[in-house]
C-alpha cells in the first residue's frame, strides 16, 4: 500500500500516446534506456522529447554519438522542430561527441571530457533534459564489457546526481543482441523502453514496448506508433476499461421506412452494419444518412476506401443524392484514402487525425470489406476494432458498410470478420430473383437496445433516392426477439 | 583546426625540433595523474629541453574540451611538430606513444 502511494515524479513528454503508456511520462532525474534497431524512431524519439521539454519550459542537451550535428538539425527540421532557432535561444544544445578516426589508445581513460562538455553545456542553458543518442558508438572506443561497465555508471551516477531527466538511446539488430551486450544498461536505467521496426505481409510496422518501469505501473502491451509528419504517434489501444458510451436516442435514418423498420431510427452513438453484396445500395443508404444528418445540423465524417470524392458525389448524384451542399458549408467531411497506401496504424492515425480535427458527430466507414488490403485480415480486424472503440468512447455514430460476397448467410459474414460484438446494428441488403428481374430488398437482421422489424422489404433505387415500394409496419411486439423462430406466422 | 595560443612557457617555439604537447585532465582523477606521471617522464628521457607541456583541466574549462573535441580524459594533442595527433589514455604503453609521436625509441 505505502509503496503504491509514494509514486515517483515524472516528466511528460507530450509525445501523443506514450504518456498514457507510460502513466505520466518518463521519470523524472532519472534515465531512460531507448533500444530499437536501424529505422525504428530513436533519434527521433529523443529530439522530440527535447523540442517538446523546451516548449514547455525545460531546457536539454542533445549529445550525437554518431551523426553529424547538421544531419540532427536536418532531421529535426523535417519534423518541423528548429533547432538552431531554438539554440540561438538557449533551449536547447547539441553536442557532436564523434570520434576521429586517427586516435591512438594508450592505457586506461574515461568519459570525464565528454561530462565536463555535457556539464559545461547544461549548465549555460540551465538544461533539465539530456537525451544521448547511439550511446552504443561511445562504448566501443573501451573495446571491452568491464571498461564500458564502469563508464556507463559513472555516466549513469553523474546524470542522476544533477537530477536530469535523460534519455540514453541504443541501436540494437535484434531483441537477442539487446540482452548481452546491454543487460547491466538495462539494469541500471530506471525506464526502458524498447522500438520494434518490422516488415509484415510488405507493410512496414514500429511497435513500442515498455520492458520496465521502476517504481511505476505501465502499459505492458506493444503498441502500435507512426513516424508522422510532426514526430511519433501513438495508438492509443488495448485498455483496460471499456468506457463506450451507452447507446443514445433515436436518431432518422434518412428514410421514413427504414425507420419504421427500426422503431424509430438508428441508436445514436451506436455502430450499424450495413452488409450486402455490390451493387445492393450499401453506399446510397449510408450517404442518404449522412445528408439528414448534415440537414440537421450534424457533422459527419465519411471515410472512403473505394472512391474519390468526386466519383463518391458523382454517384450519389445519379441517385438524387446531393452531396455538395454538406460539404460546402463543412458539415460533410470525406477523407478518401487507398487501402495499401498506408500499414493500418497509418490508416488509424490518419483517422483519428480527421476525427480530433473535425470533432464528427457520425462516422462512415465504406466499406470496411476493402480494409483487408491494408495488410491482412489481422490488420484489418485491429484497424476497425480501434477505431470503434474510439468513435465509441465518445459517443459517436458509426455507420459501416460491407461488401459480402452473397453466397454466405450475414451470420456467418459477420462472424468471419470476427467483430459482431461491437456492432449493435446490422442491415442487410439483397438481390432477390422476380420473374423477369431483380428486386432489392432490406432486412434488419439485429438492432440492439430496440425493437425491430423481422420483414424483408422490398425497395428501390430511384433518382430521388431510395424508395420503399412497400409499406413497413413498425415491429411486433415479437419481433425483435428473433425474426426467424417468428418467420413462419 | 586553429588553436588559440594557450602555451604559456614556449621559448623554443618555431624552433626545430620543438614539441608543443597538450594534455586534457579532469580534476585530479587517478587515471589524469597517472598520464601526468608518464608525460614528464617522456619528456625528460626523450624530449630532454625541447619540449613544452600544456596541460588544461577540462572540469575548469570545458570550452578547451569543446574547442579539441576531448570526449575522454586523458587525452594528450601534439600540437607541433604538424601533423597533429591525439593519444587517449595514461600514455602507459611506452612504445605506442613514441611511435605515435615519431619519436625513436631507445635502444634496447
Amino acid at each position: 500500500m505505502l509503496a503504491r502511494c509514494r509514486s515517483i515524479s515524472k516528466v511528460a513528454t507530450q509525445i501523443p500516446g506514450f504518456d498514457g503508456v507510460l502513466e505520466g511520462g518518463l521519470p523524472r532525474g532519472r534515465t531512460t534506456l531507448v533500444s530499437g534497431g536501424p529505422g525504428s524512431g530513436k533519434t527521433v524519439l529523443g529530439l522530440e522529447f527535447l523540442c517538446r521539454g523546451a516548449a514547455a519550459g525545460e531546457p536539454g542537451v542533445f549529445v550525437t554519438f554518431e551523426e553529424g550535428a547538421e544531419a540532427i538539425r536536418r532531421n529535426a527540421m523535417s519534423m518541423g522542430w528548429n533547432l538552431p532557432a531554438l539554440e540561438k535561444a538557449g533551449k536547447v544544445a547539441i553536442i557532436e561527441a564523434r570520434f576521429g578516426a586517427e586516435e591512438v589508445l594508450s592505457g586506461e581513460f574515461d568519459i570525464l571530457g565528454l561530462l565536463a562538455i555535457v556539464g559545461g553545456h547544461a549548465k549555460r542553458i540551465g538544461a533539465k533534459r539530456v537525451v544521448m543518442d547511439a550511446l552504443d558508438v561511445l562504448l566501443r572506443v573501451f573495446g571491452d564489457r568491464r571498461r564500458e561497465r564502469t563508464e556507463l555508471y559513472r555516466l549513469h551516477d553523474w546524470l542522476i546526481n544533477r537530477k536530469l531527466t535523460s534519455v540514453l538511446s541504443v541501436k540494437a539488430q535484434r531483441e537477442g543482441d539487446m540482452e548481452a551486450q546491454y543487460e547491466f544498461l538495462e539494469f541500471m536505467a530506471d525506464c526502458v523502453i524498447r522500438l520494434d521496426h518490422r516488415v509484415v505481409g510488405q507493410v512496414a510496422t514500429r511497435r513500442f514496448r515498455v520492458i520496465k518501469y521502476r517504481g511505476s505501473g505501465f502499459g505492458t502491451n506493444e503498441y502500435p506508433y507512426v513516424i508522422g509528419h510532426h514526430g511519433l504517434v501513438l495508438i492509443p489501444v488495448s485498455k483496460t476499461e471499456l468506457t463506450h458510451q451507452p447507446l443514445g436516442p433515436k436518431i432518422r435514418s434518412g428514410l421514413a421506412g427504414l425507420d419504421a423498420m427500426l422503431d424509430g431510427g438508428y441508436r445514436r452513438a451506436s455502430c450499424i452494419l450495413i452488409a450486402g453484396s455490390s451493387g445492393t445500395g450499401k453506399t446510397t443508404l449510408a450517404t442518404t444518412f449522412a445528408q439528414a444528418a448534415c440537414q440537421r445540423g450534424e457533422k459527419v465524417l465519411y471515410l472512403s476506401f473505394e472512391e474519390s470524392q468526386e466519383a463518391l458525389i458523382g454517384g450519389m448524384l445519379s441517385a438524387g443524392i446531393d452531396l455538395r451542399p454538406a460539404i460546402r458549408s463543412r458539415r460533410l467531411m470525406v477523407q478518401t484514402a487507398l487501402p495499401e497506401a498506408l500499414g493500418a496504424d497509418g490508416h488509424l492515425i490518419r483517422a483519428l487525425g480527421a476525427i480530433d480535427a473535425f470533432k464528427p458527430n457520425h462516422l462512415i466507414v465504406d466499406a470496411i470489406s476493402a480494409c483487408v488490403r491494408m495488410g491482412s485480415q489481422q490488420a484489418a480486424f485491429d484497424y476497425l476494432m480501434r477505431l470503434v472503440g474510439v468513435v465509441k468512447e465518445r459517443g459517436i455514430t458509426c455507420v459501416l458498410t460491407n461488401q459480402s460476397s452473397g453466397l454466405l448467410g450475414a451470420d456467418e459474414e459477420l462472424s468471419g470478420i470476427g467483430f459482431s460484438s461491437v456492432v449493435d446494428a446490422v442491415i442487410q441488403l439483397h438481390f432477390v430473383e422476380a420473374d423477369q428481374q431483380i428486386d432489392r430488398q432490406i432486412l434488419v437482421i439485429k438492432s440492439r437496445g430496440s425493437a425491430h422489424s423481422n420483414r424483408r422489404e422490398p425497395f428501390v433505387i430511384t433518382d430521388q433516392g431510395i424508395r420503399f415500394t412497400s409499406n413497413p409496419e413498425p415491429p411486433s411486439v415479437q419481433a425483435g426477439q428473433a425474426g426467424r423462430k417468428d418467420g413462419g406466422r | 583546426m586553429s588553436q588559440p595560443p594557450r602555451a604559456k612557457r614556449s621559448p623554443g617555439k618555431g624552433q626545430r625540433g620543438h614539441y608543443v604537447l597538450r594534455l586534457f585532465t579532469a580534476g585530479d582523477g587517478s587515471n589524469s595523474k597517472q598520464a601526468m606521471v608518464n608525460l614528464r617522464r617522456l619528456c625528460r628521457e626523450h624530449l630532454s629541453g625541447r619540449c613544452t607541456i600544456e596541460v588544461v583541466d577540462v572540469a575548469r574549462d570545458f570550452q578547451a574540451a569543446v574547442r579539441d573535441n576531448i570526449l575522454v580524459t586523458p587525452a594528450l594533442i601534439l600540437i607541433a611538430p604538424r601533423p597533429r595527433v591525439m593519444i587517449l589514455g595514461t600514455l602507459g604503453d611506452l612504445q605506442k606513444v613514441l611511435v605515435a609521436l615519431r619519436l625513436p625509441g631507445r635502444e634496447a
